[in-house]
């Protein structure tokens, strides 16, 4: 009875110091990988752009070997139409300044 | 009354608001259901959107929102008296705040991830987010202003602080260094340059080099050392604002993080002892001082725009539009992240308050504190908390500047980027020039260094407030829209919408018509006091034309016309 409860309160310990973590990762350097996404993101959207910008009637000439691309691409069409052609003004740009408050 | 027992009370707010009032709007109106796939989900993009998990989010919004805002506020406000501000603070966050954080992030969330730019122009009208924009671009400028003032005027001039704050921005740049191209571990970069940052803190208050300071201060003279540290100040804003985020403003950020994180549980667990050491009361520090401070002006509305983060803060709902709502997982996390983030910024606004008021030990001690540089306050009361750690005032207090002087740049440098951003965006096809980084950073700056050179500090934290809780406003009323289409119990976001818009017209009126005027007829700081009557009356003419598109809507709305007015 008594290891149960000890385990019960391990287990807690062990949740808060989880959540506690999760906050300070939060506070500190998600901020970093999310940029680093965001890059990345950023970087394949312009790849598809100037491989499948027709899609979007963008005038370009795919080449031939782009269709090798394809079935990768397909999935992230959809995705990437959205993402590209969303509108945007400059309440988005808001995150930026975190902490202004 | 002590520290501990104006935890507590605020404590029992929380409690009441959050797990009562908040979770009851929660299940009741929103009715969130973690089966329907969020924008985070639907929309991944690895961009824009992201779905993170709830504790991250709550930790990556609570950074987003506190900072020198719910610092500053209840350290001017105190001048009515320690009540009236614990009394908005908690009272503000209980009917407003949370709601506004929470609205902010579900409804941009069940539209799609629109932010509140796009939200306002399809629920409101096509022009109310060029208002929007026009609230935003005055913010900024007058954030630059009032944080200006105090960081280039008050703080750098200090002899004990520049040395503390260039070794925290050369340890910033060597983490983003370590971290990105000598690929270091992250916690061998963090003790490496967290240790090394509180190291120059403390050299920098050594008399040997703060003397040399005193020096340059003194060959300075009083104008030249104004304008000189002003400039320091812009130099390094400049410097956060066009140089690659990477670089400087993220890995700077990162070390001034851990340098506050560490003086804030510092001073917390400073102050729970000395309290219960009998110490931390509030002395002589009165609960009411009147109706009326001078230099401020009437309980209402000054008070309630001068602590604006804290309580209530319209830029809140930016953020958290444009940046938690794409990535929250589940609709039921909407709550704890942005109603928690929220409540969490109560407690650092009720700490700061106690910064005042229990850590200055009296009335005459926190006028003093107050008059040597508004902030300063906080600087001497967590000196104060500190010291009961071990820590002694002669460094506490030099550390508190420089906590609060690089809260205040990683701030600046944010916002003369994003201003530099807006006026490319907004005035770079007239004059192509503004496309240019460096023109742009550099004009916002010059307008930021006019504002803080010509102006009067208390007159543009009230304006700043003013601009921000017209901010606030205008999100509850887009808040309520969204409900009111959606065929949603709306009272308890109309009415602090009606509350906040008529106290802020009523703030930005008093500031522009009985203190900026009279300032000029007086030939008091002429210059500023027209910049702040211009600003005053531009908000105003804003918030009469978004009440009037904002009345139209809600009749629209009331009479079940569900069509956006956006063509």
């Amino acid at each position: 009875m008594q290891t149960h409860a000890r385990e019960r309160i391990k287990e807690k310990i062990h949740h808060a110091a989880h959540v506690a973590g999760q906050i300070l990762y939060g506070m500190t350097v998600f901020d970093w990988k999310r940029g680093l996404r965001q890059q990345r993101g950023e970087i394949e959207r312009l790849f598809i752009l100037i491989t499948f910008g027709d899609l979007v009637g963008l005038p370009i000439l795919p080449p031939y070997y782009t269709l090798r691309l394809l079935p990768y691409t397909v999935p992230a069409i959809n995705r990437w139409k959205r993402s590209l052609l969303r509108e945007r003004d400059l309440t988005d740009l808001a995150e930026l300044i975190e902490g202004v408050d | 009354m002590n520290a501990i027992l104006t935890l507590v009370i605020a404590g029992v707010g929380l409690g009441v608001g959050y797990f009562y009032y908040a979770k009851n709007i929660n299940k009741n109106v929103f009715q969130p259901d973690d089966q329907k796939a969020t924008p985070a989900k639907m929309y991944m993009d690895g961009v824009d959107f992201t779905p993170a998990g709830k504790n991250v989010l709550f930790g990556y919004q609570f950074k987003s929102i506190a900072a020198l805002g719910p610092i500053g506020g209840p350290i001017v406000a105190a001048q009515w008296g320690w009540l009236p501000g614990l009394l908005w603070i908690i009272l503000g966050t209980f009917f407003i705040g949370w709601v506004q954080d929470y609205a902010s992030i579900i409804v941009p969330m069940r539209s799609d991830g629109d932010t509140f730019g796009a939200l306002s122009y399809k629920l409101i009208s096509p022009r109310a987010r060029g208002i929007l924009l026009v609230f935003i671009y005055l913010y900024l400028l007058l954030i630059m202003g009032a944080f200006g003032q105090v960081i280039g005027i008050n703080f750098l001039s200090n002899p004990s602080v520049p040395v503390g704050v260039l070794t925290v921005i050369l340890m910033g740049l060597l983490a983003g260094q370590m971290t990105y191209k000598m690929k270091q571990d992250i916690i061998l970069t963090t003790v490496i340059t967290v240790v090394v940052a509180f190291i120059g803190i403390w050299i920098g208050t050594l008399p040997a080099v703060s003397s040399a300071f005193t020096g340059l201060n003194d060959a300075l003279g009083a104008n030249g050392k104004k304008y000189f540290w002003s400039i320091i100040f812009a130099i390094i804003c400049y410097l956060g604002a066009v140089l690659p985020i990477w670089r400087w403003a993220q890995p700077t950020n990162y070390v001034s993080f851990w340098v506050i994180a560490l003086g804030m549980a510092g001073g917390v667990i400073g102050m729970l002892i000395w309290n219960l050491q009998g110490g931390a009361n509030f002395g002589d520090f009165p609960a009411f001082t009147g109706w009326t401070v001078a230099g401020l002006g009437p309980l209402w509305p000054i008070l309630f725009v001068t602590i604006a983060c804290g309580a209530i803060s319209g830029w809140h709902s930016l953020v958290s539009s444009s940046g938690t709502a794409r990535q929250i997982e589940k609709e039921s996390d909407a709550l704890p992240v942005g109603g928690g983030a929220m409540w969490m910024e109560m407690v650092l606004a009720v700490i700061s308050l106690l910064t005042a008021t229990a850590a200055t030990g009296g009335w005459d001690a926190y006028l003093e504190a107050y008059s040597g540089g508004k902030f300063g306050v906080f600087a001497v009361g967590l000196a104060n908390f500190l010291s009961h750690v071990g820590i002694p005032t002669t460094f506490g207090q030099p550390y508190g500047m420089v906590f609060l002087t690089i809260m205040g740049l990683t701030i600046c440098y944010l916002v003369v980027r994003f201003m530099r951003v807006a006026s490319a965006e907004l005035l770079g096809g007239a004059v192509p020039a503004l496309k240019n980084m460096h023109v742009g950073a550099i004009v916002a700056l010059i307008l930021s260094l006019i504002v803080i050179w010509t102006g009067v500090w208390q007159t543009i934290w009230v304006l700043f407030g003013g601009a921000n809780q017209m901010m606030a406003s205008l999100a509850l009323l887009i808040i309520t829209l969204w409900l009111m289409k959606n065929g949603k119990k709306y009272a308890w976001t109309l009415w602090p919408c009606v509350f906040m818009y008529i106290t802020t017209i009523a703030a930005l009126v008093y500031t522009a018509f009985w203190k900026a005027l009279p300032a000029i007829s007086a030939g008091t700081k002429v210059t500023g006091n027209i910049i702040a009557i211009v600003v005053a009356i531009v908000l105003i003419i804003c918030a009469l034309i978004l009440g009037y598109d904002g009345l139209q809507a809600l009749n629209r709305y009331r009479k079940g016309e569900v069509a956006p007015a956006a063509k």
